[in-house]
This record gives C-alpha cells, structure tokens and sequence, in this order.
C-alpha cells in the first residue's frame, strides 16, 4: 500500500465496531470518500500495468509487479476483451493477462492513460458488499525496431466491490472500508 | 449563469459531430466526455443527477433533476444515426417526461426494465446463441440480476411442430385397456406433448438448465446486450451500446415508441419470442 492509500484508508477509518455483513447505508460524503480509494487502486493498477507492458522491465521485476498487481484484485477476477473486430467476449484470469501484456512482442510499448474517469454509484449486493464500475480510457501504442507500429484505445469496465471492515489497534476496534477490484471488461473503441 | 454555461457546453457536444471541433476545448477526451459510460451514466443523465463532469448530484444540489439540463441531456441520449427517431418522436417524448407538470424519472430499482443477452453456447458440437432475459431481484437487503426467461430457437422446433396433431389423442376408453396404448404416445417422440393436458407449455428455463447439467450447451461468450425499458407510463425504449466515433456514442436510445399501458403486455410477449 502507498503513501495515498494509507493516508485515504486513515480518512476513512471510523470508530463505530460494524459487523461485516450488517453494511451501513453510504451517504453520498461517505461515497465520495470511497470514490476516491477506488480511484487510487484503480490508478496503482494503471502504474502497474505501465510496468509490467514496459520492455525495460526486468523479467523478475515485471513477475514481482505482478503479483502486487494481484493483490489488488478479488479472487476469481477476469479480464473480458474485445476488439473492433471481434465485438465477442474472450475471458483471461488477471494473471494470464498481465502475463500476455508482459510477453507482447514489440520493442517499446507505452501505456497511456487518459485523465477521465467515471464512477457509477454504489450498490449493494445480497451478501451485503456494495459494488460499482469505474471507467477509464487507456492508449497503447506498440512499436518494433523496424519501425511497425500498433496502436489502440480501449475502455477498461472495472468492478469495484466494497466492504465495511473492522480490525483491532490496541484493543480498539475499529471499522474501516476496504476496496477490492474485481471483473474488468476490456473494450477496443474509437477514438474521435 | 453558471447554468446557462454550462448548458450552452452540453449543447456545443451535442451539435458538433466530431471531436476534432471541440478538441481544443476539451482536449483529447471530449469523446470519452460526451460519450454515455455506463447504463449508470444513462440513468443518470436521463435524470439530470450528475454535472457535465460526471459528478454526482444529489437532492439538495440547486442543479439535481434540473429542468433546463434534463431536456438537453435526454436530447443526446437518442442514436442520431436511427431516423426512425424523428424529432417530433424525441420532442413528444421529452415533452412527456421532462417538461410536464409531473416529470417521469427511471429508477433503477423501479422494476420493469430488463436485459436482453445474446450468449455464444457450443449446442452438441455447434456454436449457437442462447437469448437470456435478466432482471434485478431484491434479496436481502441488496439486489442481484436473475435470469427470468430463455430462448433457444432449437427448443421451439422440438413442440408441436407437427400439421397431423388432430389424431393425436390417447381414446377416452383408454383406461379399460391398462393405458396399453401409450406405447403409441412414446414411439414417436416427435409428438409426445400432442398428448399432454392443454395448459402444457414448454418451460425453456428448465430444458435450457437440464441440457447445461447434462453438458450438452456449454457457455462460450457473450454477443450481444441490450435494455428495455417500459418504466415510463405510454413509452416503450430500447438501450444499446454504440461504439464508435464523434461523440454520439455509448449507451443510446436504439429505438423508441408511444405505446398505451394496456399494450405493453403484447410487446413484451414479442420481445420474449412468445406467441
């Protein structure tokens, strides 16, 4: 967990004890709060895949960065991908398709990240959890040395589940929100 | 004034076609701006709950549900390239759930709306689409999608497909025999339902669930979805995604009519394939 993470997780630490599956209602202050956690495991994924998708990543380094990348994510997660080309459906687990991000055969990749982001509301699932979708534009732009050059916008669907949490300091009890990242749907669109 | 402004900018994304006219005001996103996100998004602009960043209103916020908005917003939530939307369609409609004295929201948890999935199964060796119908049911204190209706067009071959039904009876007198005769009824088992009680429908759920534990339709992608809506009293609307360029694009308004409450019954048999 970064600096930012720690210091939002600390803003939204409260000291009510709640069990976890008697989840309290979110006021829209207390959404934004969590908006902004979401955000930022949304963004360290974002730098996460930059390094893994980076050719000057070390194989080892890329390997670590991966498996921090996971912890991010809930079991069980996909990644589900289409293109303009083929509208279907194709389905990896996280790993596989950090892993294929990594093995892309192009000299230099860069990945870009467009500053828009959409955040739906909350909603609460039966098992009490709340879940939303935040929506961000990436570019990735392949190149090989000679001199081919492959490049592509897409929207990355990313489901976010929240929970109410508690944990003990010091013989404290006290509630926090966690944020888990869960299904992404990966969709190739046009730009312009 | 901040209204106005903002109004006259919701306006310029509406009228321009391409991103490249507005590009040096918005930059490089005026697309992704313009484009409706998520059926979220769509719920939210049709109600003129969120600014034009895409931040939340809520009630209290001078601008929440604002009339002025909501007019423009609805205006860019229609498929301008479907012209079977005329303007006087989409005026009539805006009229009716924007303008009245009684404005007409969507409510996400308002029931009567549903999705239409279109999902790539392999059916005994061969690739073929399965339509589900979903909707969101309340469990707990959450909500969940279920799926609430199937439709498999191999399954509708496999009933009263066969013009001699009218010999197809087990005699009244059948009884006095033992039922010996039912062995006529199972030879065939083309024409089996002829010779069941008259209420008898074909349940596709549990067909479609039985051949998926059998292994026979194993799932493969998902092709294709869409949204109805008939939350809206006299309006019928279809949501689709469009993916594509200029900022007329996202989760749009396929297609859209004026139809009377007591007619919606019809149309949703037709949608669901039922005769």
């Amino acid at each position: 967990m970064n600096k930012s993470n720690i210091f939002l997780s600390l803003l939204l630490i409260f000291g009510v004890a709640i069990s976890a599956l008697a989840q309290p209602e979110i006021s829209p202050e207390r959404k934004q709060a969590i908006d902004s956690l979401a955000l930022e495991k949304v963004k360290d994924l974002g730098k996460y895949i930059s390094i893994i998708g980076n050719k000057d990543t070390p194989f080892s380094e890329a390997n670590r960065v991966i498996d921090r990348a996971l912890e991010l994510f809930a079991d069980d997660s996909q990644m589900g991908v289409s293109s303009l080309n083929r509208t279907e459906i194709e389905y990896y687990g996280v790993r596989e398709y950090f892993q294929r991000l990594m093995a892309l055969n192009y000299d230099r990749v860069k990945i870009d990240w467009f500053n828009i982001q959409y955040i739906s509301d909350l909603v609460r699932q039966p098992d009490g959890r709340y879940v939303g979708v935040i929506t961000v534009y990436q570019r990735f732009t392949g190149e090989t040395d000679d001199g081919m050059k492959y490049v592509d916008t897409t929207k990355k669907d990313i489901t976010v589940y929240v929970e109410r949490k508690q944990t003990q300091i010091q013989g404290r009890v006290i509630g926090f929100w966690d944020v888990l990242l869960g299904d992404i749907r990966v969709t190739e669109t046009k730009p312009g | 004034m901040r209204e106005t402004i903002a109004v006259a900018i919701l306006q310029l994304i509406c009228v321009f076609g391409s991103a490249q006219d507005i590009g040096s005001y918005l930059g490089d996103e005026s697309f992704m701006y313009a484009e409706t996100k998520q059926v979220n998004q769509f719920f939210r602009r049709f109600n003129s709950e969120e600014d034009l960043n895409g931040k939340r209103l809520y009630k209290g916020d001078p601008n929440y549900r604002s009339k002025t908005f909501r007019a423009n917003y609805i205006k860019m939530l229609f498929d301008r390239e479907n012209k079977d939307i005329t303007e006087k369609l989409k005026n009539d409609f805006i009229k009716d759930v924007a303008d009245g004295p009684s404005p007409a929201f969507l409510d996400y948890y308002g029931g009567r709306w549903f999705a239409e999935v279109d999902a790539k199964f392999i059916y005994n060796g061969e690739p073929r689409t399965v339509v589900l119908f979903l909707e969101l049911e309340k469990e707990n204190l959450g909500i969940k999608w279920v799926i609430n209706s199937v439709y498999f067009y191999p399954f509708t071959k496999m009933f009263f497909a066969d013009s001699t039904a009218l010999t197809k009876f087990l005699h009244p007198m059948s009884h006095e025999l033992d039922f010996m005769n039912l062995i006529k009824v199972f030879n065939d088992p083309n024409t089996v339902e002829y010779y069941f009680d008259e209420d008898f429908k074909p349940d596709f759920k549990t067909l479609f669930l039985y051949e998926v534990k059998q292994g026979n339709l194993k799932f493969e992608t998902i092709e294709k979805v869409s949204f109805h809506f008939f939350q809206l009293n006299n309006w019928y609307f279809q949501l689709k995604e469009f993916n594509r360029q200029g900022n007329n694009s996202g989760w749009l308004i396929s297609s859209i009519s004026k139809i009377p409450e007591d007619q919606k019954g019809m149309l949703l048999k037709y949608i669901h394939y039922e005769k």
